[in-house]
């Protein structure tokens, strides 16, 4: 509803997060601790309909497979040592076809590293993650509203493509308080989970046009639900070289590549006649915005993108990029992996990055390289 | 009632003893009068992980040692406890997920966890795993006295309500039928010959078979509970403005002090009290993992309009009550900052700075705070009333308000 009073608080994005995780339905919240998503953690104990404290990340990923796949949807919280844990039991799911929500706060690394640090660092394992180099979804936010709005997104995704989703958050993002008017956050409606229309005769990995199986929980009274993450075919039980199961197999890449459409989100901050464009998102996406700011104060013509789908990479941002002369890349990392994901490693000369690890990014950093 | 078990021939070698125990499980379901989708068998990777097409069930078919753990998971997200969640792996499954197996029993989760324990990971070419005998007889090196895990008296100790290994094969359904009964955490650990490997690899066949045994803990399984919740930001106090600041644009400060010493809530009563003065705030923590040690920095930005960035490039005011702070913010105040400085700590770094009583009057808890009102009453740009309205609502506002008038005084 439409509302004109402000509501001001002093709050903080995993309290935004959490509280959206529950408005789009989210039945439980599986954690293990961990610095800097801890937040997550405790909102999650005091929110969710149900919680459950998992003895180690392997155990949580497992745990929430089995909530997915009984009907329920599951979100965990990590950072990157949780996820390398999680990633053989993600493939597991991913295999399967179970929605789920994976928050991941990202930290300074390698390893352990910094624990109260932030970055941008782990997107590069994110694009790699599932073995055969299929798309996960990964989505970013940038600021509170949007950090509403994307896990709602995540949400609706998830169950939607009948996949885990990755939200991809980091320290400082999730973890700074701001004064903020929670008038302005949207209305969250509850997803609706469960598949009602399905095609007879069932099989639990037929797909139609959709290119998503019917989600039908274990346990169902009317249809025989098998589940598997070996390959394997429409019926759910394991069968290699199998023109149907290949197929099957295939189709966790071509339903996302079908309908990206669907889910493709960024924020285009477009300056015409502008041959530069700065190119970020997550926690870098504030200091951008206020570089872009005094950039154009100063008269220089400068465009900004925020990309919130990261992965798969949507046509569209392309797209955009490909209308400048010069693009620079901002992001907390040593290398510029966004950068990297899009253009690769070659040397190529339309093309600056912004890097930095230990502290965020400045706008002044941002300033002296577009302007160089 | 439909058979449990398909039609399909069983996919193990000639002989192998996964077939009996797979139709003893059959045999257990029907006879305790189990519907088709009343069953859920959650299979792991090896041998054992062949079952799925078996069984005329739902099936759910993952990781190599984590079906314990995927089962737990189905079993608390199942609506109708009337289901019945049985996992089965082998022992290689058990070694490599040794802890699914104490998890599950340590909570009594409601399902049935048949271990196929064949002595060796036979997929693989039969190699030794945690569950394997003494009289394995490739070399192990240091190993050759390591004895087995015995899971069944593991998963006893860790609580399991039913704990059972069978031997011989006339007690397999039976011995089934009372761990399916079972209202909690059951496992068997059923034993299998593996006709490809076992000759090879183990010697004296019969002894190295554990004796049956059953155990029970007489406990009440775990259920999840779905509660009613409110809205996390109901808790939230909703500032309006009711004072106005003296604040042109902007402004960013820096509390540096000791962990336990009140610095991240004082930030936080600052930035209430721009919010109360119509301002936007933000804040940010720094502090060790550990609790009540070493240092605590908070940085509040006060500002006119809407904050994006919240990193500080340059504070305007830098306010140090400990040691700790000190240290921790030294190098990063530059020459036209205002710093206010606890008088006990005694340093010539910032000829420039103003000290104040801050410890002394108002202890090491209220120093941050007192240090703060100190600086607005001087600065005059933010009311102190702002800042005495954000700590009323606090529940140790009493002494939080002491700590604000000692600071002016
Ligand atoms: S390898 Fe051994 S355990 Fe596996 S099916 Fe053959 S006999 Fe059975």
């Amino acid at each position: 509803m439409e509302t004109l009073t402000k509501k001001m608080v002093f709050t903080d994005a995993s309290m935004i997060i959490t509280e959206a995780c529950v408005r789009a339905g989210s039945d439980v919240f599986i954690g293990y601790p961990i610095t800097p998503s801890n937040r997550f953690y405790q909102y999650g104990t005091q929110r969710f309909p149900s919680f459950l404290a998992g003895p180690d990340e392997i155990t949580v990923m497992q745990w929430m497979s089995g909530f997915s796949a009984a009907g329920k949807f599951p979100v965990t919280a990590t950072a990157f040592p949780g996820l390398a844990l999680m990633a053989e039991g993600l493939n597991m799911a991913y295999a399967m076809e179970l929605p789920m929500l994976l928050i991941l706060t990202q930290r300074l690394g390698p390893s352990t590293g910094s624990a109260t640090t932030g970055a941008q660092g782990d997107l590069m394992f994110l694009n790699g993650l599932i073995s055969g180099k299929y798309p996960i979804p990964v989505f970013s936010h940038s600021d509170f509203e949007d950090a509403w709005d994307m896990t709602y997104e995540s949400i609706k995704m998830a169950i939607k493509f009948r996949t885990p989703v990755v939200l991809l958050t980091s320290k400082e993002l999730v973890m700074t308080n701001k004064s903020f008017d929670i008038n302005k956050l949207k209305e969250i409606i509850p997803v609706k989970k469960f598949s009602t229309e399905v095609i007879e005769p069932y099989a639990p990995y037929k797909t139609g046009e959709e290119m998503v199986p019917a989600y039908i929980p274990l346990g169902d009274e009317k249809y025989q639900v098998r589940i598997n993450a070996s390959t394997h075919n429409d019926a759910g039980l394991i069968k290699k070289n199998d023109p149907e199961s290949m197929a099957n197999t295939k189709r966790l890449k071509e339903k996302f590549e079908k309908r990206i459409d669907e889910f493709t989100f960024y924020d285009y901050d477009k300056e015409e006649k502008a041959k530069k464009l700065i190119v970020t998102y997550g926690i870098s996406a504030d200091a951008s915005r206020d570089a872009v700011g005094k950039l154009r104060e100063e008269g220089e013509m400068v465009s900004l993108l925020i990309v919130k789908t990261l992965l798969p990479v949507p046509g569209a941002i392309l797209d955009i990029i490909n209308t400048y002369d010069e693009i620079v890349f901002v992001e907390e990392n040593i290398s510029g992996i966004y950068k990297e994901i899009l253009f690769g490693v070659d040397h190529n000369p339309k093309i600056k990055s912004v890097n930095k690890i230990g502290n965020l990014i400045s706008p002044t950093e941002i300033i002296k390289a577009v302007k160089q | 009632m439909k058979k449990i078990l398909t039609k399909m021939k069983m996919p193990f070698c000639q002989g192998c003893g996964h077939g009996i125990i797979v139709r003893s499980i059959a045999k257990a379901l029907e006879q305790l009068g189990y519907e088709n989708k009343d069953t859920i068998i959650v299979s792991d990777i090896g041998c054992s992980g062949l079952v799925d097409p078996l069984f005329d069930t739902h099936s759910i078919h993952g990781l190599h040692g984590r079906a314990p753990a995927l089962g737990v998971g189905v079993s608390l997200g199942l609506d109708n406890p009337g289901k019945k969640v049985i996992v089965i792996q082998g022992d290689g499954g058990v070694t490599i997920g040794l802890q699914h197996v104490l998890e599950a029993a340590r909570r009594n989760i409601d399902i049935t966890l048949v271990v196929m324990n064949n002595l060796l990971y036979g997929m693989t070419g039969g190699q030794i795993s945690g569950l394997s005998t003494r009289k394995f007889k490739e070399q192990r090196d240091f190993e050759v006295d390591v004895p087995p895990f015995d899971i069944v008296k593991l998963a006893h100790v860790s609580g399991a309500a039913f704990s059972a290994r069978a031997t011989s094969i006339k007690t397999y359904p039976d011995v089934m039928k009372e761990a399916l009964e079972v209202n909690g955490f059951s496992i068997v650990e059923f034993s299998s010959l593996c006709t490809s490997y076992a000759f090879k690899k183990l010697d004296q066949l019969q002894e190295v078979i554990e004796p049956p045994e059953i155990f029970k803990n007489e406990r009440i399984p775990v259920r999840i509970h779905q509660r009613v919740t409110n809205s996390l930001f109901d808790k939230l106090d909703v500032v309006e403005k009711q004072f106005d600041s003296k604040i042109k644009s902007g402004i960013g400060v820096v509390v540096a002090g000791s962990a336990g010493g009140g610095v991240q809530s004082a930030a936080k009563m600052l930035a209430t009290a721009g919010m109360l003065s119509g301002l936007h705030a933000t804040m940010k923590g720094e502090y060790p993992v550990t609790v009540g040690t070493g240092f605590s920095v908070a940085e509040v930005i006060l500002s006119r309009s809407y904050v994006n960035y919240t990193g500080l490039e340059k504070p305007d005011v830098v306010i140090i009550v400990s040691e700790d702070g000190l240290n921790k913010v030294r190098g990063k105040i530059k020459d036209n900052d205002t710093v206010i400085i606890d008088s006990s700590l005694k340093t010539d770094e910032y000829p420039d700075a103003i000290y104040g009583d801050f410890v002394r009057n108002a202890g090491k808890r209220g120093a941050a705070l007192a240090a703060l009102a100190y600086w607005l009453k001087n600065s005059t740009l933010i009311d102190v009333d702002a800042l005495k309205k954000a700590v009323s609502t606090h529940k140790y506002s009493k002494v939080l308000l002491e700590a604000i008038d000692k600071g002016m005084s």
